[in-house]
């Protein structure tokens, strides 16, 4: 209770002329959110497009997924509403005895480590490259940027093209080192898994480059300044010093490549559609196989659920050792 | 005497656009375990100055010599100066260790080295609880003494500091000034702070060195500059309230001298001479803490009392006197109440003159005394 | 401090560098360019003598593309672009629309938005491919199927947390006294926000829109699975020709390839300075 019940009438009073006050001006512009919510003003439901759109086209659907992945369904069983459960078979199916699932799954996170690796090794040299002064910086920056800027679909179309057996790449190979090197590239797995990366590679390294300098360009200096006169070489400046404090930046964009490389998929349609064999099969390309080729609908909603579960997993470890630092941040 | 450890001669520093020297060729000399501060307003040339001894910038032209030898070629790791940054710039991704251990292992030194060497360090800065937290965790003071231990750990001929108190609280910065000077006797450090504030380079350091527009405007110890500033730059930026300076002429009076201004008249010591001077335009520098009050009806020069804003123990008072505006700091249990008729009595002992035309002291008071 | 300017070798590396990211795209948009003699020959034809729009022609033209009609595929390129056009805009338009009220909503009137970061990560991780699936079920059932509607319903919902979460991160940059003063002015909140936070995040409101559109633009998946026949997209037109005509006809596909790329290079170098932020969902704001 309070001690002084005068205040409290007046303030009660206070509330109900706001309460019913015709207006819309607020009594008090720094209290703005609270009497927001008295008020019945349209401002409330800013945000119920975008939530009701998120409701029923994100998680009506991922709850359809959910619901089928424990049942047999497929088209030809006639309505969803009717198929039959069978609990967590279709799970069991795919960790126990698929072995082209598991194939796509280990492949895809061969194929992510070995493109990631590259994409930031490559990037960050670039970056660090970009750090200098040179004529006609801006230019280049641009240009540089240029592939993430394509649409995967004519990224994958482009590279088919350049790796044809008698394209450009297999014209210089012969033109420098002999026909015998040039390689039919879409046609032995070990190749074929090559332009899969080459292709991923060009495409996305630019989006480290851009990540990196931004942060490498955030850098606080007088770190760096303070090792120099400690007696650091260049060298030990940026292994040391520099490169740990971008560790956070390294982290986003590890995170951010690691999504995209587990949905792989527009590339690889475009370039050898998993083949040869399931030598490229990625994750993504079965599971569509499975749905729109071979009508699994429920056993590729199962694929799909473990796949977000192991994502999931995945980016919270990647996340772990910036995680102090993102909290801080909120806060 | 000896050779200084460090000396700045004729050290000058142009900016590519050639506008202005940020340094304008200065000349400055620091013997060994002396502590000096460089003080000035902001941007007056003593960070770039600070930056050329270090050897994050080139000078133009000049020289830097520490122990004697110059060191302008010489890259800014192999310097042996150690400096601490205003922000500290502690190596967050590392631990307490790590980072007192950085500069020997950058060095190349054995293992068994470092850890004797960062230990010693550790226990001089009360580091040694904490040598295997991350620095990422300390505060304030802490991260300081973090950055003084790793440059310590060097062993650096010159330590420099750049605005050592600044980013402390205020309860820290009373233990933090004495620390420094305790870690300067024990370890017998030469320091050259940087600093901007006065009550910290006085408090901090036994030299000081004022700073303005990208010229050393005089030397002197701490416990001289602000009875003796060598010129008017030095007077107005000196003392809180500064010196107040009054632009007058001196004439002959009873066998000595009296400085007027309007109805503002104040004998000199008995027997000065001036030499000179004499009938020249002078500037008077007469210090806040030399003008006492008394009760009206006593001897003195009469005033008013426009103003009295207490300081704690001591209260800043302006008066009104002979048509001119002068302050005074007595002690606040004096303290006068505002609008009151007073009297002024003026050590003439302590008066400071200034030559008119080049704004420098007139040295024959301190002469005469002598 | 290392040295600013740029060492020969640092410079050779930067140049080889340069020609191996802008060789496929010069590749690509020479092959557009070349004369059907051109497209397959030995030794490769790198820049064209007689360089000739006669591709982008044939891809408008029915019955030019029924002459190289292999595998059933005698469409021509017009209804794909038209449908890429139709549904990247209008589902553009849509998506910044919510999103922008959305982004008020939640930077100015909310609390607790801590969860929808969770969820858009959540979606944009699940594969793709089987988010498809029950949107192929569910447009079924609503007879939306291989329609415009379905596409644009589909990729308004896959934009709508990106265009609400870059958004919101402009306006979060606004300090909300501008919006208040113009309040306690007299004015509604919602003609505040109209008037005064609306002009204000111009720029940024410019950028989202273009990196939306790009988004939309790009998808492959979606209308893969979503048309089958009635509809088209650039992209599945592209894979059609590639899957119908097994390669024989470089100079058309590159040129399709060439126009669905042009406004996204535009689009894209016109939002450089907002691209790290739209790619790391305002983790990054340079």
């Amino acid at each position: 209770m309070s001690m002084w019940p005068h205040q409290d009438t007046i303030a009660t009073q206070h509330m109900d002329v706001i309460a019913s006050s015709t207006t819309e001006r607020p009594a008090d512009a720094r209290s703005l959110s609270i009497s927001a919510k008295r008020t019945a003003s349209p401002v409330r439901f800013l945000a119920a497009p975008g939530q009701i759109v998120s409701l029923i086209v994100l998680v009506l659907p991922l709850l359809v997924a959910l619901y089928m992945s424990f049942t047999n369904w497929t088209p030809t069983r006639g309505s969803l509403l009717n198929a039959s459960f069978v609990g967590f078979d279709n799970y069991a199916e795919l960790l126990i005895y698929d072995t082209r699932f598991l194939e796509a799954v280990v492949r895809t996170f061969l194929i992510g480590a070995v493109c990631l690796s590259l994409e930031f090794v490559l990037g960050l040299g670039l970056a660090v490259i970009f750090l200098r002064e040179f004529r006609g910086k801006a230019v280049l920056f641009s240009a540089f940027l240029t592939p993430m800027m394509i649409l995967p679909v004519v990224v994958g179309y482009t590279f088919w093209m350049l790796f044809q057996s008698n394209g450009p790449i297999n014209q210089m190979i012969t033109l420098f080192a002999g026909q015998s090197f040039a390689p039919e590239w879409f046609r032995s797995a070990p190749f074929a898994v090559a332009t899969v990366i080459v292709t991923e590679v060009w495409h996305w390294t630019p989006l480290f480059f851009l990540i990196l300098l931004s942060g490498l360009n955030a850098v606080p200096q007088n770190p760096v300044r303070a090792a120099v006169i400690l007696g650091a070489s260049p060298r030990e400046v940026f292994w040391r010093v520099i490169l740990p404090m971008l560790k956070p930046v390294i982290v986003v964009a590890f995170v951010i490549r690691s999504m995209e490389i587990i949905k792989l998929f527009d590339e690889v349609f475009m370039l050898t559609r998993g083949g040869p064999g399931s030598s490229t099969e990625t994750i993504s390309l079965y599971i569509y196989k499975l749905a729109f080729n071979d009508f699994q609908l429920a056993y590729g909603a199962a694929a799909a659920f473990l796949v977000l579960i192991g994502t999931l997993f995945l980016i919270n470890s990647m996340l772990l050792p910036i995680r102090e630092q993102l909290l801080k941040e909120r806060r | 005497m000896s050779t200084p450890k460090l000396e700045l001669v004729g050290l000058k520093k142009e900016f590519a656009d050639g506008s202005v020297a940020a340094v304008d060729g200065i000349d400055l000399a620091v013997e060994e375990g002396q502590t000096l501060a460089l003080l000035g307003p902001s941007g007056c040339g003593k960070s770039t100055t600070l930056n050329m001894i270090v050897g994050l910038e080139q000078p133009s032209s000049g020289d830097i010599r520490i122990d004697g030898r110059s060191v302008v070629a010489v890259p800014p790791g192999r310097r042996n100066v150690g400096l601490v940054f205003q922000d500290y710039a502690v190596f967050t991704s590392m631990s307490v260790r790590e980072n007192l251990a950085f500069g020997l292992r950058v060095r190349g030194q054995r293992k068994a080295e470092i850890d004797r060497a960062v230990g010693e360090v550790a226990e001089l800065l009360g580091l040694s609880t904490m040598l295997n937290g991350n620095a990422r965790d300390l505060g304030g003071s802490e991260l300081q003494r973090v950055a003084i231990g790793r440059t310590l750990v060097t062993r650096p001929a010159i330590l420099l500091l750049d605005e050592p108190l600044s980013n402390l609280e205020a309860g820290t910065r009373l233990a933090t000034r004495r620390e420094l000077r305790r870690l300067q006797k024990e370890a017998g450090l030469t320091i050259i702070y940087v600093t901007h504030d006065q009550v910290e380079a006085l408090s901090l350091a036994d030299w000081i060195a004022v700073m303005s527009a990208g010229k050393i405007r005089q030397v002197a110890p701490a416990s001289l500059i602000c009875q003796q500033p060598d010129n008017i730059f030095v007077a107005s930026f000196m003392g809180t309230p500064p010196m107040n300076l009054l632009r007058g002429a001196l004439t002959r009076a009873d066998g000595g001298y009296v400085f007027r201004k309007d109805a503002f008249v104040v004998g000199l010591l008995p027997g000065t001479d001036i030499g000179e001077a004499a009938d020249l335009p002078v500037t008077i520098g007469i210090r806040p803490e030399e003008v006492r009050l008394c009760a009206s009806g006593e001897a003195g020069l009469p005033a008013r009392v426009l103003l009295a804003e207490p300081r704690g123990s001591e209260t800043v008072v302006t008066l009104e006197t002979g048509g001119q505006v002068i302050k005074a700091v007595i002690a606040s249990d004096h303290r006068p109440t505002e609008g009151r008729d007073v009297m002024l009595e003026i050590d003439a002992a302590s008066l400071v003159l200034f030559s008119g035309e080049t704004n420098r002291r007139l040295p024959m008071i301190a002469e005469l005394r002598a | 401090m290392p040295s600013r300017r740029l060492s020969p070798l640092l410079g050779l590396l930067l140049i080889l560098a340069l020609v191996v990211t802008l060789f496929p795209v010069f590749w690509i948009v020479m092959t557009a360019l070349k004369p059907p003699t051109d497209w397959n020959a030995v030794p490769a034809v790198w820049i064209p003598a007689k360089p000739t729009l006669v591709n982008f022609r044939t891809l408008f033209d029915p019955e030019a593309i029924r002459e190289y009609g292999v595998g059933g595929v005698s469409q021509s390129a017009s209804a794909a672009v038209f449908g890429s056009l139709l549904a990247s805009t209008v589902s553009t338009a849509l998506s910044i629309l919510i999103g922008l009220l959305a982004a008020i909503g939640l930077s100015r009137y909310s609390s607790g938005s801590t969860a929808t970061p969770l969820i858009i990560l959540s979606g944009r991780m699940f594969p793709p491919a089987a988010i498809a699936v029950p949107f192929v079920i569910i447009f079924s059932a609503a007879h939306i199927i291989d329609t415009y509607s379905g596409l644009i319903a589909i990729y308004v919902a896959a934009t709508v947390p990106f265009s609400t979460w870059m958004l919101k991160s402009f306006v979060d940059d606004l300090p909300r006294e501008i919006e208040e003063a113009a309040m306690v002015d007299g004015q509604s909140r919602l003609m505040a926000h109209l008037t005064v936070t609306m002009p204000l995040i111009r720029g940024g409101l410019f950028a989202t829109t273009l990196f939306i559109f790009i988004l939309n633009w790009s998808d492959f998946m979606f209308a893969l699975v979503l048309s089958y026949g009635r509809i088209a997209t650039i992209p599945v037109q592209l894979a059609k020709y590639v899957t119908a005509t097994a390669g024989t006809l470089y100079g058309v596909q590159a040129a399709l390839a060439v126009l669905a790329m042009i406004p996204l290079v535009l689009a894209g170098f016109a939002i450089q300075s907002h691209l790290a932020r739209g790619m790391t969902f305002g983790a990054i704001k340079r």
